[in-house]
């Protein structure tokens, strides 16, 4: 048996977002009560299962800490819980891959356009392009690459030819499937 | 309309309409090729590791409704290609577990305790006839018992259940997901409330969305199937990155085995393995009609029944086919009986239940629930034509299993060579394509990842997912349930206890939490 620190305080961060929720949040951010009367017909307010439910997560948070404290839970030893500085460092790396991936995703395209336009074409705005081979690719083809070979190169350690071949034929197969069968189907960033 | 009727028309739906070619003048219907990929993509997922059934049905399930479109017309071919896929890696799963000792998903980890064995002992052909044989059977019985079953509870329900008992059953049901499921009953209690109250952020009947902090995104609440798959999908997937990545230097090598000897699958072996098939196939559907419980421990259950009944030569664990044949029956008896109370209550069980069920509320013309199964003298129910459709899909995939099943089954033993650590990123950004296509919304791809760290948070606090799915889903059906209650009862505040059924229920969800609270289980 051993203790459970991250319950204790996984109880102790739900208990506190639960009041804050109950005597901040949905009093100022709903705008009908629990119970309305209207016309003299009583009805559930849109408050009504919001509060159950932060009431009920306040109660069995309570409680699961309490039972942590006093009856820990029947772990063998060896069996991990929570985030450890590892996780942290893994989540930071796996952000970084993500969040470049989808800001190339986002801007690549209105960046090639306005060079295109420095350098003297007349393209317009994204706006106008986002429907044009190539310009409505470039983006989604970019961020995409990025993104997976980001996460591989997170996972692996390494940067590796085959990870770069991988991620760039994965990119380019789910381009064919969304964009050239279908009209209809709008790749990231083109629909926003 | 009749009942037959009901069943007819279903099964001509789904042979007849829409045809998408003909082969020597014989119309192909749509639903019908659809079930075929759906099948062979199942297989072909099922047989590799790190990727399961739920992860293809996650991906493609938005990939069909852009293709499909919302109308009902979509209803049969989207929910064949996904009921393809639920059975088709339910068989692929077993094998890189009886070739490679890596099981394809969850449910086939027991496979690997006898399958594995049999492959070095030079039988890996007689291993995986025995895992398909068993595996159809468990399925094709829990079928028959979905079918029979599923339109009879619809009817039990939909005659003595009025809003407030519906009410109590949905809070019954969500009782027992949080407590059965995962090893903390609090622990799933408090992800059963928080996936309620967050599915209530930006809806409600008021004109100002509640919750939304005035945000216009938020105003239109969280979209459904960003929640469901980031939640259970990109949280997986994050999970398993990080542990590929502390992990990654300890990488074992595959021993290439010869087959030697008698691979097929004889009157013989299939009179041994019969009575586990049996065993494991009722525990597998029992297990299967229960909401909260999945295959895994249906599999665990009739490996341990079986090996308790056993009296062979070889023992569990060594290569003993019954080993194989009651891990599989009962795994894949889970698939069909877990559509029983999605069907009848409208209430899903496991994950793949949870697709089914998204693939429904997204496309319109079938609500899942009593009301399917209602007739109505003089008219079609189209509903109950559709649950019909479904069942004869699931029929159709049956047959292809007990057909072809085997021989594809075979053939995706070359799956188990591909890196898991280079398809995970690839399924990441397939899973966020697929969201953004049907979305059309950067803030959905966002909502999708912001779940995806909390499944992954979740799952790192061992706080199971499957609860806060299932409450996300059912979270407005129950607050409509109590809306009408409280106004049919006269604004009885007590509405909940206002019948004998509903005190039951509400009775059985607190022994249910109590009685798994005094039980708890050993989370090692």
């Amino acid at each position: 048996m051993q203790k459970a620190p991250w319950t204790v305080g996984l109880a102790l961060f739900l208990a506190l977002g639960s009041l804050l929720t109950l005597f901040i949040w949905i009093p100022n951010d709903i705008e009908t009560g629990v119970i309305e009367t209207f016309r003299r017909r009583v009805t559930i307010g849109d408050a009504m299962a919001p509060t159950m439910m932060a009431i009920g997560i306040l109660t069995v948070s309570i409680l699961m800490g309490v039972l942590a404290i006093v009856r820990p839970e029947p772990y063998s030893k060896g069996v991990k819980e929570g985030l450890d500085k590892h996780s942290l460092s893994f989540l930071l790396r796996l952000t970084i891959a993500i969040g470049l991936g989808l800001a190339l995703m986002i801007h690549t395209g209105p960046l090639v356009v306005d060079l295109v336009n420095l350098l003297g074409g007349d393209l317009g705005s994204y706006r106008l392009q986002k429907a044009t081979f190539p310009y409505k690719y470039i983006g989604y083809i970019t961020g995409g690459f990025v993104m997976v070979f980001g996460v591989i190169r997170v996972v692996e350690n390494r940067f590796t030819a085959s990870a770069a071949w991988v991620s760039i034929f994965a990119v380019i197969v789910m381009t064919i499937l969304y964009d050239v069968p279908f009209d209809n189907l709008l790749l990231p960033p083109n629909g926003n | 309309m009749g009942l037959l009727d009901h069943i007819w028309l279903g099964i001509v739906t789904v042979f007849t309409a829409d045809p998408m070619f003909s082969i020597l003048g014989l119309p192909i219907s749509t639903t019908i090729v659809m079930v075929i990929l759906g099948f062979l993509g199942g297989i072909f997922v099922g047989a590799t590791p790190g990727i399961g059934g739920p992860f293809a049905m996650a991906i493609s399930l938005p990939i069909l409704i852009s293709i499909f479109g919302f109308n009902p017309d979509a209803l049969l071919p989207v929910l064949g290609f996904l009921v393809g896929i639920m059975k088709g890696s339910t068989i692929g799963g077993a094998v890189p577990a009886i070739l490679f000792n890596t099981p394809g998903t969850p449910d086939s980890l027991m496979t690997t305790l006898d399958g594995y064995p049999m492959t070095k002992k030079g039988k890996p052909g007689k291993a995986l006839r025995i895992a398909h044989f068993s595996s159809v059977s468990g399925d094709t019985f829990s079928d028959i018992v979905l079918i029979t079953c599923a339109p009879f509870l619809a009817i039990l329900v939909e005659k003595f259940l009025d809003f407030p008992e519906k009410a109590a059953l949905i809070i019954l049901s969500l009782a027992f997901v949080s407590a059965v499921v995962g090893a903390n009953v609090w622990k799933g209690l408090v992800a059963a409330f928080l996936g309620m109250f967050m599915a209530y952020i930006g809806t409600g009947e008021d004109g100002y969305s509640r919750l939304s902090l005035g945000n216009d995104d938020l105003a239109g609440g969280f979209p459904l199937i960003s929640a469901v798959l980031g939640v259970l999908i990109i949280g997986e997937v994050f999970k398993a990155l990080e542990e590929m990545w502390r992990e990654m230097r300890e990488t074992a090598a595959i021993t290439n085995i010869e087959a030697t000897g008698d691979q097929k699958l004889r009157l013989s072996d299939i009179r041994r393995i019969l009575p586990f098939i049996g065993i494991s196939a009722s525990i597998g559907t029992m297990v299967g009609a229960l909401p909260g419980i999945g295959s895994t421990l249906a599999a665990t259950l009739g490996y341990a029944t079986g090996r308790k009944v056993y009296k062979g030569d070889t023992p569990f664990g060594e290569g003993a086919p019954e080993g194989i044949a009651a891990t599989e029956a009962a795994n894949s008896a889970v698939a069909g009986a877990n559509l029983i109370p999605v069907l009848s209550l409208g209430i899903p069980g496991n994950v793949s239940a949870v697709f089914i069920l998204l693939a429904t509320e997204t496309i319109s013309g079938f609500n899942p629930g009593p009301a399917v199964f209602r007739l109505v003298p003089d008219q079609i129910n189209q509903e109950m034509v559709y649950a019909f459709g479904l069942f004869t899909a699931m029929i159709f995939a049956n047959g292809l299993n007990w057909t072809f099943g085997g021989v594809f089954m075979r053939w995706m033993g070359v799956m188990v060579k591909i890196p898991k650590q280079r398809l995970l990123p690839i399924v990441l950004l397939l899973t966020l394509t697929a969201i953004y296509v049907q979305q059309t919304s950067m803030f959905a791809v966002y909502v999708t990842l912001g779940f995806g760290l909390l499944g992954y948070v979740m799952r790192k606090l061992r706080i199971s997912v499957l609860p806060f799915v299932i409450a996300f889903i059912l979270a407005n059906n129950l607050e409509e349930a109590m809306r009408q209650a409280f106004a049919v009862t006269g604004a009885d505040p007590w509405f909940l206890f206002a019948s004998p059924i509903s005190i039951t229920f509400i009775a059985l969800a607190v022994v249910v939490v109590i009685f798994f609270a005094r039980n708890q289980k050993d989370l090692s």
